[in-house]
């Protein structure tokens, strides 16, 4: 079946690249999102049936020139797959309104459709690649169709451009280490396929396989947009066609998680407690900076696109705690510490596409992403506003959302860390504990300001004032999105059997954390447990009570309609209002010394008397911080050499040949002395 | 004394003692910051006596009540002395109410109580060899004599008043008491006699210089004295 | 034990939600006497209650279903938390589900719901209330999640029931530095989720320095009912998982009708004197500044971290 399933998605993915590029402009969007949502069935198919226990492994020798394809399915690529595969469907559907709406330009351009399929295809099949060769052309392939679609819409603004370019640099800067460290690996190992390399680890030196593990560690968490390899993820999210971000952040990030996993856990058979450290670091880190700066950001867009940096480095947290626990011998809680890591892959992916398609909607019928400027949306498009609602509980980990199920089973594994000895686990554990309580409840306030700020309220400009509900296939496919969101929240218990499956492909015993309808976590002689279904149906008992108890009460039974309360002083106009940025201020002051915030007040006089102000200009900026200090310097440093450089190209041919010359008589000379 | 109460006595006198260091950290009035020293020499005294009840070492006994006496009464007697000598003439300076409080330490209270949730955890896994060497109760604890050597010294570095650095000076002694009788149940007698008195008489030095301080510049601000540079 | 259990979970939410009103009442009671007033009577939060819920309710011009919906969830969310939470009884049918995470989420839950109100309404003080709140609610997770930590250590769980019984069995836990620390960085935590003094003062009329008050400005009648009965309920509902944590004792560990009326009367006890203390401690407290409360739950974050590295060295723990 898996097979089957992989070829068609490749199969119609092709026929969708080329519908892409043939079709005319009115039938070729319909018909590429119809076999994009293929391409995304058949791989979700192939890692729902991975997931049930089906494993493939094949060598496609004439795929890829010299080395030969190798590609291999198990449970962990599975659950990647799966989650790939049932985003790609309903961002697919999504995307044919969307697109729509653009006419011939932006997501609905030629070379947009044509490469929408392909990219879609390379997030099913980069978890299939079995061996190094066959990973990185797969991989490069993936940024390679991203970094086109977020170039999708650079005609209509110029942000594109620069967004396109950094993201541009960095994924490539992160294949090259990739490329390092797997060569060096590869090497070392004797082989390339992941079945030679997976047999070859355990005789390479510790000190090269650190090596290997920083410099590939380093390229995954900065694919999956963690703090301080984040600056492409703010940047290119937003400037993306919102389906494509949406794409990006449930699906491609992950794809950062599962080659750590796969590269950590999995070929290299976890390692010392330091590279642990280090990644539980790096998560905690990101999962803080990046909520801080979702709560400080007003573009829709850019908050959302923070807050995957945030719940990356959450799932990072997960999977350090594994390799953690792993290192120390607790090899059931090492489970249970990535299963909860992959469930919130899972989680992550339903909410944050939802998050971003609803954006998407937003802007499609407004053209805002300024939280400052939208407003009193949830009367003008109630389906979007209510999506978005439904999406957000997720994201702020809160019961009923499904968000709350994979932080709870993260935050029981670091609990139940304190049987493992040794003083690194019991220093890291209550930190990585208050990081993730503080990110959640940052995460909280995040939220409430995009949704009551961006859909409650009263609309704070003309475009927001006259939006209309988006298209039904926008709303078709966010509906998908909400359902899936809702089926983890209320029975995640049915991925029990696939996530102890997929933990176990990484090397760990199952955990047995998910049974049922419920979540039991059940080690040694501790137990801890949690009914989602139960928790909503009691929630939902006592809402329908507490509010009927005033009416039962009430001798009208009518509500009477008022003025709201104005002090006296006339009506509230709009520009009263709570904006985005003035909610986030009292979080701003309280992180002043970690955001450290520009501000720039100009005061213009009066022309006859310095003492009479005409004007005061007040700004204040919250740059990256970390964007500003550390890639800042570098890049002057990158320019000055650069410039320096520049002054051996002097233009004259003889200069040239003479370089030619010297080198082919320095590489002689090396060569006589060196033999 | 059974072995249980015992342990559970001294992993409260050891909180409450960690748990003084730490006030003194959030606290910004001055007159409360000595009030809260003088009760840690009272847990620093209790635990001196505890362990000397548990071995049965009479003299350790006469130590802690020393202990007590003098940094539960005399130390925190001249310290606020010299606090009410600063208050005494508030009319006369304009600064008189920001001289009784740490109103701007140079990191501020919350990231310095961060910064002392680190220490704690940097003194807990530092000692965790040496405890690992003779586990009993006492040497667990050690974490805690050594937490209050580095929040002491934290204050040390960090306040700008002269009297809260007096105090942070004094928390770094309790530490090392601490510490050391937790390690090594107590040392001579002599030894201790000593220190204490080393410590009186620093605190009386201090405690001159603070009023002189006062009178030449008007401020106990330790930053002042960089003038004297130029 | 079923009979038994299922009264004993009716019985928590039936005491702690016709409590409520009056532990607030007998707090306003205390706080005016000590001031020299005669005091309004301990039911008075009762009768305004009853009064305001047969009033009909407003819906002012803009808000939207976020608004209407936002108290009913607030009372809903608690007394489902009440319902699990081992006030009188830990062997109950619910106690599996029990897990101190959730409880402490679904009061963050209310939260959420009543800050998402004062946005719908649209004016300046339903946001700016909203949006501290939030903040401060933020703050308060670190040092809630730790303490549940430092708790969770001895039990080796989160589940509640667990944790109290261990306690009941054992009570040199309570005594030991971690717990005291843990209670000392919980009571911070209650004080700042209810919104009491110091981090926010319940009886101001000056809508620029408060936090709670002000997103519920635009609410009357019925809606106003559950709002106050919601905040009291939490109220009652915190101060009796205090009490549940922190002085377990004549909590029923098994099923039976005796101890179950006894630990009735016990929780009442319990509730009144820690409603007492709280009341007198406001007395002579003040509010601090909205930009000072980072410093007290820094504090009382350290005292939950303490709480957790205490429980690791000194009761020899790993």
């Amino acid at each position: 079946m898996v097979p089957a399933a992989l070829a068609t998605a490749s199969g119609v993915g092709g026929a969708g690249a080329l519908a892409g590029l043939l079709l005319p402009c009115r039938l070729r969007v319909p018909v590429v999102g119809v076999l994009t949502a293929g391409v995304g069935a058949g791989g979700g198919t192939a890692g729902v049936a991975a997931l049930e226990g089906s494993r493939w492994a094949a060598a496609l020798p004439g795929l890829v020139p010299l080395a030969g394809a190798h590609v291999a399915v198990d449970a962990l690529a599975g659950v990647f797959m799966a989650v790939a595969g049932a985003v790609v469907v309903a961002v697919a559907v999504y995307g044919i309104g969307y697109a729509a709406g653009d006419g011939p330009h932006g997501l609905g351009s030629r070379t947009a459709q044509a490469v929408l399929p392909l990219f879609a295809l390379t997030l099913v099949l980069v978890p299939v690649a079995a061996s190094v060769s066959t990973f990185l052309v797969l991989w490069e392939l993936m940024a390679l169709g991203s970094l086109l679609l977020v170039l999708a819409e650079h005609r209509e603004r110029a942000s594109v451009w620069q967004a396109g370019v950094w993201y541009a640099v960095m994924t490539h800067l992160g294949l090259m280490l990739l490329l390092a460290g797997f060569a060096l690996f590869a090497a070392q190992a004797g082989g390339e396929t992941f079945a030679a390399l997976r047999a070859g680890a355990q005789g390479v030196s510790p000190a090269l396989r650190g090596l290997v593990f920083v410099l590939v560690a380093a390229a995954f968490a900065s694919k999956a947009g963690t703090v301080p390899l984040h600056a492409w993820l703010p940047r290119a999210h937003p400037e993306a066609p919102s389906p494509v971000s949406a794409l990006m952040s449930a699906a491609m990030v992950n794809l950062g998680v599962y080659g750590l996993v796969r590269t950590g856990l999995d070929l290299l058979g976890g390692g010392p407690a330091w590279w642990w450290l280090g990644v539980m670091a790096v998560g905690g880190v990101s999962a803080v900076y990046g909520i801080l700066q979702a709560a400080m950001a007003a573009d829709l867009k850019r908050l959302l696109a923070y807050s995957t940096s945030e719940n990356m480095g959450l799932v990072i947290v997960g999977v350090g705690a594994s390799g953690l626990f792993a290192a120390y011998g607790d090899r059931p809680l090492a489970a249970l510490a990535l299963a909860a890591a992959l469930l919130h892959v899972v989680n992550h992916a339903a909410f944050k596409a939802l998050l971003f398609c609803a954006a998407g909607s937003v802007l499609r019928a407004t053209g805002l992403r300024d939280l400052d400027r939208l407003g009193g949306l949830r009367s003008r498009m109630p389906a979007t506003a209510g999506l978005f609602a439904l999406a957000a509980l997720g994201a702020v980990a809160l019961p009923p959302g499904n968000g709350f199920i994979s932080e709870w089973l993260l935050l029981q594994s670091l609990i139940h860390g304190f049987q493992v000895p040794g003083v690194a686990v019991a220093v890291v554990l209550p930190l990585s504990v208050a990081l993730i309580a503080l990110s959640a409840g940052i995460a909280a306030a995040v939220f409430v300001k995009a949704l009551g700020v961006g859909f409650f309220s009263r609309p704070r400009s003309e475009q927001a004032a006259t939006a209309g509900e988006a298209p039904a296939p926008m709303l078709a496919g966010m509906g998908l999105l909400a359902v899936l969101c809702a089926a983890l929240a209320l029975v995640p218990g049915l991925l029990g059997d696939g996530l102890d499956r997929a933990v176990g492909a990484a090397g760990l015993p199952g955990s047995g954390a998910l049974t049922g309808g419920g979540l039991r976590v059940r080690l040694a002689d501790v137990s801890a447990s949690l009914s989602p279904l139960w928790v909503v149906a009691a929630l939902t008992v006592a809402l329908a009570l507490a509010a009927g108890l005033p009416r039962l009460c009430a001798r009208r039974r009518r509500r009477a309609g008022a003025r709201l309360w104005d002090c006296g002083g006339g009506a509230p106009t709009p520009r009263m209002a709570y904006t985005a940025t003035s909610f986030a201020e009292p979080l701003q002051r309280v992180f002043d010394d970690v955001l450290a915030p520009e501000q720039d007040v100009n005061v213009t006089p009066v022309r006859e008397s310095a003492y009479l102000v005409e004007r005061v200009r007040f700004q204040r900026r919250v740059p990256d911080r970390i964007e500003h200090r550390l890639y800042e310097p570098v890049l002057r440093a990158l320019a000055g050499t650069g410039q320096a450089v520049r002054r051996l190209a002097g233009g004259s041919v003889h200069l040239y040949l003479g370089y030619g010359f010297a080198g082919l008589v320095v590489l002689l000379l090396a060569l006589t002395v060196g033999w | 004394m059974s072995d249980s109460l015992y342990t559970q006595l001294l992993d409260v006198t050891c909180g409450a003692f960690l748990l003084a260091a730490v006030i003194v950290l959030w606290r910004r009035e001055l007159a409360a910051i000595v009030r809260v020293f003088a009760l840690q020499g009272v847990a620093l005294a209790a635990l001196a006596v505890l362990l000397g009840a548990h071995e049965e070492r009479w003299d350790l006994i006469g130590v802690g009540i020393g202990i007590g006496a003098l940094r539960a009464g005399a130390l925190p007697y001249l310290v606020r002395r010299a606090l009410a000598a600063l208050t005494e003439d508030r009319q006369g300076y304009a600064t008189g109410g920001t001289e009784t409080r740490e109103t701007q330490p140079l990191v501020n209270v919350a990231a310095s109580l961060l910064t002392a949730a680190l220490l704690t955890l940097l003194a807990y896994a530092v000692s965790r060899p040496l405890t690992d060497l003779e586990p009993t109760p006492a040497t667990r604890a050690l974490p805690v004599g050594l937490a209050v050597v580095l929040i002491g010294f934290f204050v040390l570095v960090t306040r700008r008043r002269a009297l809260a650095q007096v105090v942070g000076f004094l928390l770094l002694d309790n530490g090392i008491t601490a510490t050391a009788f937790l390690a090594t149940s107590g040392v001579p007698l002599i030894v201790e006699l000593g220190v204490s008195f080393d410590v009186l008489l620093a605190v009386l030095v201090l405690q001159i210089l603070t009023t002189r301080m006062r009178e030449a510049f008007g401020t106990t601000d330790i930053d002042d004295l960089r003038e004297l540079h130029d | 034990m079923s009979t038994v259990g299922y009264a004993a979970v009716a019985g928590q939410i039936v005491v702690v939600g016709a409590g409520a009103p009056l532990l607030t009442g007998w707090m306003r009671q205390v706080r005016s006497r000590l001031e020299g007033r005669a005091g309004a009577g301990v039911l008075q939060p009762w009768r305004d209650i009853r009064k305001l819920l047969g009033k009909e309710a407003i819906t002012p011009a803009g808000t939207g279903p976020a608004f209407r919906i936002a108290p009913a969830l607030l009372v809903a969310t608690t007394v489902v938390a009440t319902a699990l939470v081992p006030l009188l009884s830990t062997d109950t049918p619910v106690s599996g589900h029990a897990d101190l995470i959730v409880v402490v989420a679904l009061i963050a839950l209310g939260t959420l719901a009543l800050a998402l109100a004062g946005l719908d309404t649209g004016t300046a003080f339903g946001g700016m209330s909203a949006s501290r709140e939030m903040t401060v609610a933020a703050l308060v997770e670190p040092t809630i999640l730790l303490a549940v930590f430092a708790l969770s250590i001895p039990a080796g769980t989160t589940n509640l029931p667990a944790i109290v019984t261990g306690a009941v069995e054992e009570p040199a836990r309570l005594a030991s530095p971690a717990g005291l620390l843990a209670t000392a960085a919980l009571a911070v935590a209650v004080l700042a989720e209810t919104g009491r003094i110091p981090v926010d003062n319940p009886s101001t009329h000056l809508e620029l320095t408060m936090i709670h008050e002000a997103m519920v400005l635009e609410y009357a009648g019925g809606d106003l009912a559950l709002v106050e009965l919601g905040a009291q309920l939490r109220l009652t509902l915190l101060l009796g998982l205090l009490s549940s944590l922190f002085a377990p004792w004549g909590i029923a560990t098994s099923a039976s009708w005796t101890t179950l009326a006894l630990a009735l009367v016990l929780f009442a006890a319990k509730v009144a004197l820690l409603g007492a203390v709280l009341a007198a401690a406001e007395v002579f407290w003040a509010k601090v500044r909205l930009f000072r409360v980072p410093e007290l739950l820094a504090g009382s974050f350290l005292l939950a971290l303490l709480a957790v590295t205490s429980s690791y060295f000194l009761s020899g723990g790993s």
